[in-house]
């Protein structure tokens, strides 16, 4: 369902990989041809001693030469090969034990995998080193225990990463239909489960491996992974490191190789995530006025006027909103009517000034209580005049802030109230919308409560500021039948008590006929249809087949005592 | 390492590391926090033991693991027979499985790991003597990265919001992502380099001479960059996702004031996702710290052990490092977690430990 914030994600993301990410690949390129070319070629001048021992850089030796006068450059580069190897096959390591154990995890029964989950979260929970410490101490020093010890180490966050991902993907419609369907669960491991990880698991491989290859060479510099006569990064920067205050140079070539890959390393693993999960990237939300037209004057009792309404997409260029035109009196309930994608939540949002970011709005003229909402409103203003009501209560509060703590906000801002002033008019509204244990709910944080309760509370704050205007979006959807009720008959007594004029926003015709003294029917951006007398409505009266269709769908409902308030009023 | 903190990272983006989040236990009153604690203590503490007792099994099995004879794989090459049973009796190798098992539980609930070769003294102590050294500069270090990777993250977080500032989001990826790509005692190699080398402020390594803290200064530093630069970025897209929340949008639409919206708003949900993923980052710091250890040449548990194993086959000492090392990342996890509590009580509803 559309909320006020909805934006329109197809148009808006866009699939592309970042620059970043082929300059990671561009390296890591470089990188593997160097592993393979370097040491055909410089071999000789990596491991031949000459008598030039112990220089600095030099046109012939520009990174130096070791205290055998082995030449730096030539064996940092033919180090590529052992380094990056020893990278690939601790990762190989890694992926398959860590893959396999959390497929096997999945495939096991209740008791074993949670045996198994149990000591996966206690393989992740010690420093990867510590692993690497245990396997030395087993297996002795060199780079073949280090790969092992890394592999294993890294294989933990495999294992997890699988687990939580097949219990995401084992619950979705497709799995589920085929273990109905009697598909022995080792074929759904590999034809489901395993495939629709790729993504993630692609990533966490490239983030292993820049890992892997780091904690190698920190392994071989502090002596437990490549033993003299092979050398990789971190035994050559070792080197280099005892030689800091006579020969610096020696670190340069090193580092620089340590950085370079775990730079690619990143740029891949960060493109990858990025490509993934797109961020959306949307300027500012614009509203306009546009010129041209001719207004009529406002009557007195005009609360909120909006006329020749269009919102634009940014990017797309599509047009969420066209051409709308409202106006609520003071003490009326407008209600909008639509499907998701109507358009009818935007216009909410520029009503109350919350229009999402990377939308334009124009109109002739947008005027809340003689304020013009297209251009500077206070906050403080704005806070006093609008209230609103959001779709899903679940969401819409703070999960970190204590009830009481957060309502309160919102009166010192809209009325300027003490804490305590705040706090009493909130325990009154908490009262009035007969939430049980004012007291108590004041203290509570949000999911200490149900649903019905939180979009109370909700009401209770649209209350407590007492707005001219309340804008409900959608405020039953999430709630079920007779919460729903509930909540309807508080917004209608907040319209009869406090006079506050409501915007109802919503797809249901049947909820929005209880409520609202006027309706207005929109599809694709346009109003479609205006009611005049929602009491009275059938399917003949209405003119637009639409909206036939609507009513012809729409079950009856009816609130106890609408009448009886109607003709209060 | 920082890689694997990032990975850990991209867990947690698609909503699998957090715990809690929005799945939390719908009616929990505000009487039953209390209960909350207990279950949860309770649970942690049944962990920790679990934990513990893995880790006496691991410590164990660490000797009985290395192919061949451990015992003439320890005492080397080119030692005598009588080395070699010197070596297994100390080690109880000469004893069935079980007894050797038995008696090695029993001495470790006595804090006995055996006498260390290479300084005869108990393993235990000397490794309890270097614990403080390292527990400190990882304490030090955690202060330091979560003050200043928060308030980074935070900060560039705000400023870049809704696409703004794009030119700053890109100098932050790139500048975060190369400090957190370079690896910790690449860094530490580096900032002897400048300090100690070059501008002569700070001494190379540790030395009783300089003071503990002019000494810690470098390890510190090492330590703490790229998990500054780890934290900075993950506090960053934290910070875009908070804002996009539903109920920062309400915050929104209650028009409040900058400083409220974003310092009691936004902040206490940023932090706790922030603290969530710090408590992996401290064991991936404490894993460095070993290694950083060794480049300053500081008196801590990784010096102990690296030595340990590269040069004196010392395996009481081995063990009762591995054991204390072991038990510090669980007392970290525990204690970031009671933290994470006390900021967020739906944590402790979550079933991990």
């Amino acid at each position: 369902m559309a909320s006020l914030f909805t934006r329109p994600r197809a148009a808006a993301r866009r699939r592309t990989a970042s620059p970043l990410l082929y300059l990671g690949y561009g390296m890591l390129a470089v990188l593997v041809l160097t592993a393979i070319i370097a040491p055909i070629f410089l071999d000789h001048a990596a491991t031949t001693l000459t008598s030039t021992a112990n220089s600095g850089p030099t046109h012939a030796h520009p990174m130096g030469t070791d205290s055998l006068g082995r030449d730096m450059l030539a064996r940092v580069l033919v180090a590529t090969r052992e380094t990056m190897l020893a990278a690939v096959f601790s990762t190989a390591i890694a992926a398959v034990l860590g893959i396999g154990l959390g497929i096997a995890a999945w495939l096991a029964a209740r008791r074993v995998r949670e045996v198994i989950l149990r000591l996966i979260e206690f393989w992740v929970s010690y420093p990867t080193l510590l692993v690497a410490i245990i396997v030395a101490a087993i297996l002795g020093r060199g780079l073949a225990p280090a790969v092992f010890a890394i592999g294993l180490a890294n294989a933990g966050g495999f294992a997890r990463l699988t687990a939580n991902l097949a219990a995401g993907i084992s619950t979705r419609e497709f799995v589920v239909t085929a273990r109905l369907m009697g598909v022995p669960s080792g074929r759904i491991a590999t034809r489901h489960i395993v495939p629709n990880m790729a993504e993630p698991q692609l990533i966490l491989i490239a983030q292993a491996f820049a890992g892997a290859l780091v904690e190698l060479s920190g392994l071989s510099f502090i002596g437990l992974g490549a033993q003299s006569p092979s050398f990789d990064w971190g035994a050559l920067l070792n080197e280099g490191a005892s030689k800091i205050y006579t020969n610096p140079i020696l670190i340069v070539g090193p580092s620089i190789a340590l950085v370079f890959a775990s730079l690619a390393a990143l740029f891949v693993g960060d493109g990858l995530a990025a490509a993934a999960n797109p961020r959306t990237n949307l300027r500012r939300a614009r509203m306009l006025h546009h010129s041209g037209t001719e207004l009529a004057p406002l009557t007195p009792d005009t609360l909120l006027s909006v006329d020749h309404l269009t919102v634009r997409h940014d990017d797309s260029g599509r047009e969420l909103v066209s051409d709308v035109s409202l106006s609520i009196r003071r003490g009326e309930v407008l209600g909008i009517v639509g499907e998701s994608g109507s358009g009818k939540s935007v216009t909410a949002s520029v009503v109350s000034k919350l229009l999402a970011e990377g939308l334009t709005a124009t109109a002739a003229r947008a005027e809340l209580s003689g304020a013009d909402l297209l251009g500077r409103v206070s906050g403080r203003e704005l806070a006093r005049r609008v209230a609103m009501v959001y779709q899903d209560p679940g969401t819409a509060l703070n999960p970190a802030l204590t009830l009481g703590n957060q309502l309160s906000d919102v009166l010192s801002r809209a009325l300027g109230s003490t804490r305590r002033a705040a706090r009493q008019n909130l325990l009154e509204r908490f009262r009035d919308v007969l939430l049980t244990d004012p007291e108590g709910r004041m203290r509570q944080y949000p999911h200490q409560l149900s649903g019905g309760m939180k979009q109370r509370a909700m009401i209770a704050s649209a209350m407590s500021t007492r707005a001219e205007l309340l804008v409900a979006d959608e405020p039953t959807t999430a709630l079920d039948v007779t919460v729903q009720r509930e909540v309807l008959t508080l917004i209608k007594r907040m319209n009869a008590t406090m006079g506050t004029s409501v915007l109802f926003i919503s797809h249901d015709l049947g909820v929005v006929r209880a409520l609202c003294d006027r309706v207005l029917v929109m599809r694709d951006g346009r109003i479609v249809e205006a009611i005049d007398d929602v009491a009275h409505m059938t399917p003949e009266g209405v003119v637009h087949p639409y909206t036939r269709q609507l009513l012809e769908a729409t079950p009856i409902v009816t609130m106890p005592g609408r009448d009886i308030e109607g003709a209060a009023r | 390492m920082s890689h694997s903190i990032d990975a850990s990272d991209s867990l947690s983006s698609s909503g699998l590391g957090i715990p809690g989040g929005h799945n939390a236990p719908r009616e929990l009153r505000a009487s039953s926090l209390a209960g909350a604690w207990r279950r949860f203590i309770g649970r942690r503490l049944i962990g920790l033991a679990v934990n513990l007792v893995l880790l006496v099994l691991v410590t164990f099995i660490i000797v009985r693991l290395i192919p061949g004879d451990p015992a003439a794989a320890i005492a080397g090459t080119d030692a005598s027979q009588s080395q070699v049973d010197a070596v297994r009796a100390e080690l109880g190798l000469d004893k069935p499985l079980p007894v050797q098992f038995g008696q090695y539980v029993l001495g470790v609930l006595h804090g006995d790991f055996g006498t260390s070769f290479h300084y005869q003294l108990p393993a235990l102590q000397i490794v309890l003597t270097a614990a403080p050294y390292t527990i400190a500069i990882a304490f030090a270090s955690l202060i330091v990265f979560l003050f200043f990777g928060l308030a980074i993250g935070i900060a560039v977080g705000i400023i870049t919001r809704g696409d703004r500032h794009r030119w700053l989001d890109h100098v932050f990826n790139i500048g975060a992502g190369l400090i957190a790509s370079i690896p910790a005692y690449v860094q530490a190699t580096l900032l002897i380099m400048v300090f100690a080398v070059w501008l002569v402020w700070l001494p190379p390594a540790y030395s009783p001479s300089y003071g503990l803290a002019q000494s810690a200064v470098l390890p510190v530093a090492a330590l703490s960059l790229g998990c500054i630069a780890s934290v900075a970025r993950i506090t960053r897209r934290e910070v875009a996702v908070v804002l996009e929340q539903d109920y920062m949008r309400t915050a929104r639409g209650w028009r409040l004031p900058s400083l409220t919206l974003y310092a009691k708003h936004m902040l206490p949900n940023v932090v706790t996702t922030a603290l969530t993923l710090s408590g992996i980052i401290l064991t991936a710091l404490l894993g460095s710290a070993l290694i950083v250890e060794s480049v300053f040449a500081w008196p801590g548990l990784g010096t102990v052990s690296v030595q340990a194993i590269s040069e004196f086959k010392d395996y009481p000492i081995i063990r009762a490092a591995v054991f204390v090392i072991g038990t510090i990342s669980l007392l970290f996890t525990f204690f970031i977690d009671i933290i994470l509590g006390i900021l967020d009580p739906r944590t402790l509803g979550d079933h991990r430990g």
